[in-house]
């Protein structure tokens, strides 16, 4: 164990100014390791412009928040977020750093742990401190299947926590902490993967991961133009629409709509499968979810074993005359 | 230019069940090549295809024969089997490690994998090489060029499609999106047959005891069972299933 290295830090990704969701969620289970180690709650927020988020920190209850904070930090490069993470872990030296399972998450975690020889748990839907060791559960087998992987804690760790695991805490804005900037000086050159452009996938209410109600389509739709069907309900309901991986390799949607193991985790208060046969690639990406719709033709599908109110029938009778008296019942 | 791809040979997650007696998967899972590697392994043979000064080399860590024919067949020069019973049982490091010994003394400007595997599926091996050999990594990669030896990429992330240029040397880590593998020919199952594949040991790449030690242990696998016990209607006529229906969704209150 590196002398005086205590606590954990949260390494926390921005999205205009403002806290991703899966960020969020690892503040309380941060809050709780940290607890059990006895050691404080810090929080190196990445971005650029992110002095509202820095506050956000403070209020999820970091006890310290680092604000790294540049222009290089505007588009994820694993050069720049690396150099400011490790810049924040040599300012905190925690025993654990914790990362949300992004696709940002998920390079600069084994990226950071290989480059300090630490030990480095991924995608881990449960994580606790046992007896001076980290126990992490994960799926395995495209999230057939779980197993416990574990790591030695006499040395750093890194770990990332899969979307839609573990609940992120109420903020209490009230909250103040010790919030310093971190300093960095990028030398030209150094970021060695140059981004020119990103092309937006639809924000605001269309957004999957923060809506309230997703409707997903799956193959059982028949084909691409068949999902207007989900479209129209999404759109009586205020929610988004998502994929099955089978649908976006059939190129009938674009990946940014897929749900599950390879997509997208939602936890939205209401989902419904149109076509859906729930294939464990797809359902562990929607465990979260409050309540659970099934409309399949196939009664063996096994999206009916999670589903609170499943339809055996013909989604393509069945999904316009929901719309319709939704939009009725709404209406009234 | 050389391009290295980086394949392995998986349970075919179709077929994979669940043994409770041994806490694994069963014995006896047929072995399919990894799909995201095959993605890559495509991307590669669409860049030789447009320059005459290619090699490619397709290298596997853990038994992969079958996958690495396919390779071969598909349109790769040569192979590297990595089989060693004492790396086959280590983490993701120690594989990393294992291939970052290879790949030094093979040299590559441009490696490609896929994202993850459908077994383990950490998808940490891209970016632990680029860790280890000091290489930029780009995951998540859906498009693929090259532009005046610069390869120009767009990588697929929560909030829609980066377009970003890297130049050579590079690791590129695809997924599904980026192009459709080709089924070998006939004429490329022939022309595989005289294609050479090298088989190395943890002894050949010098890899010492600690470094083949994993400091990440797996335990043995289990399944956490289904609970929600949902109302599901069969046999009801649609009008009758969806009054239902949003009479459940008003007692929940979600509309």
């Amino acid at each position: 164990m590196t002398d005086g290295a205590s606590g954990v830090l949260l390494a926390v990704e921005t999205r205009d100014g403002a806290i991703r969701e899966t960020s969020k969620e690892l503040f309380g289970l941060g809050r709780t390791l940290a607890g059990e180690l006895g050691g404080p709650l810090g929080a190196v927020v990445l971005g650029s412009g992110v002095e509202a988020a820095a506050r956000e920190a403070a209020a999820l209850g970091a006890d310290r928040v680092l604000v790294a904070d540049a222009p290089e930090l505007a588009a994820f490069t694993v050069d720049a977020y690396a150099k400011a993470l490790d810049a924040a872990i040599d300012a905190t030296q925690p025993r654990i750093v914790l990362l949300a399972g992004t696709t940002a998450g998920r390079d600069l975690a084994p990226f950071l742990a290989m480059r300090r020889e630490a030990a480095c748990l991924v995608d881990c839907v449960r994580l606790a401190w046992q007896d001076g060791a980290w126990v992490g559960t994960r799926p395995v087998y495209q999230g057939k299947l779980l197993t416990e992987v574990r790591a030695p804690g006499d040395g750093l760790t890194f770990a990332t926590i899969h979307a839609g695991a573990v609940a992120a805490p109420e903020p209490d804005p009230g909250r103040i902490s010790e919030t310093t900037p971190l300093p960095l000086q990028f030398a030209p050159g150094e970021i060695r993967v140059t981004v020119t452009d990103l092309v937006q996938a639809p924000a605001g209410p269309t957004n999957l991961e923060q809506a309230e109600v997703v409707v997903v389509g799956g193959r059982g739709l028949g084909e691409a133009a068949n999902f207007r069907l989900a479209e129209e309900l999404a759109e009586v309901l205020g929610g988004a629409v998502g994929a099955t991986r089978a649908v976006t390799d059939l190129g009938w949607r674009p990946h940014y709509e897929q749900v599950g193991q390879t997509g997208k985790t939602i936890a939205p208060k209401l989902y419904i499968g149109l076509g859906v046969s729930g294939a464990v690639q797809h359902t562990v990406g929607i465990r979260g979810s409050e309540t659970i719709v099934a409309i399949n033709r196939d009664p063996d599908a096994p999206i009916f074993k999670m589903a609170d109110f499943g339809v055996v029938g013909d989604v393509h009778e069945i999904a316009p005359k929901l719309a319709a008296k939704l939009r009725a019942v709404r209406g009234a | 230019m050389k391009i290295v791809v980086l394949v392995k040979q998986v349970p075919d997650p179709n077929a994979v069940r669940f043994d409770p007696r041994t806490g694994d998967i069963q014995s006896g899972t047929p072995q399919v090549a990894n799909e995201y590697d095959l993605h890559a392994m495509e991307a590669a043979i669409q860049l030789k295809e447009r320059r005459d000064d290619v090699e490619l080399v397709a290298v596997s860590l853990g038994q992969a024969r079958e996958t690495l024919n396919r390779c071969l067949a598909m349109g790769a020069d040569r192979a590297v089997a990595i089989e060693d019973a004492t790396l086959a049982a280590g983490d993701s490091t120690v594989t990393a490690r294992a291939l970052a010994a290879l790949l030094r003394a093979e040299g590559f400007d441009l490696l490609l994998a896929g994202q993850e595997t459908s077994d383990g599926g950490t998808g940490t091996v891209g970016p632990q090489l680029a860790a280890l050999l000091d290489v930029p990594v780009v995951s998540n990669v859906v498009a693929l060029e090259e532009r005046d030896g610069v390869f120009v990429a767009q990588r697929e992330i929560e909030d829609g499609r980066q377009v970003l240029e890297v130049t050579p040397p590079a690791i590129l880590c695809a997924l599904s999106g980026l192009n459709e593998p080709r089924y070998p020919s006939l004429k490329g199952i022939m022309a595989a047959r005289r294609k050479p594949t090298e088989t190395k040991t943890a002894a050949d790449l010098g890899l010492s005891a600690a470094e083949a030690q994993a400091r990440v242990t797996w335990g043995p696998l289990f399944q956490e069972e289904e609970t929600a016990e949902g109302i599901i209607l069969r046999d009801v006529d649609a009008d009758s299933a969806v009054d239902q229906l949003v009479a459940f969704l008003q007692e929940r209150k979600l509309i």
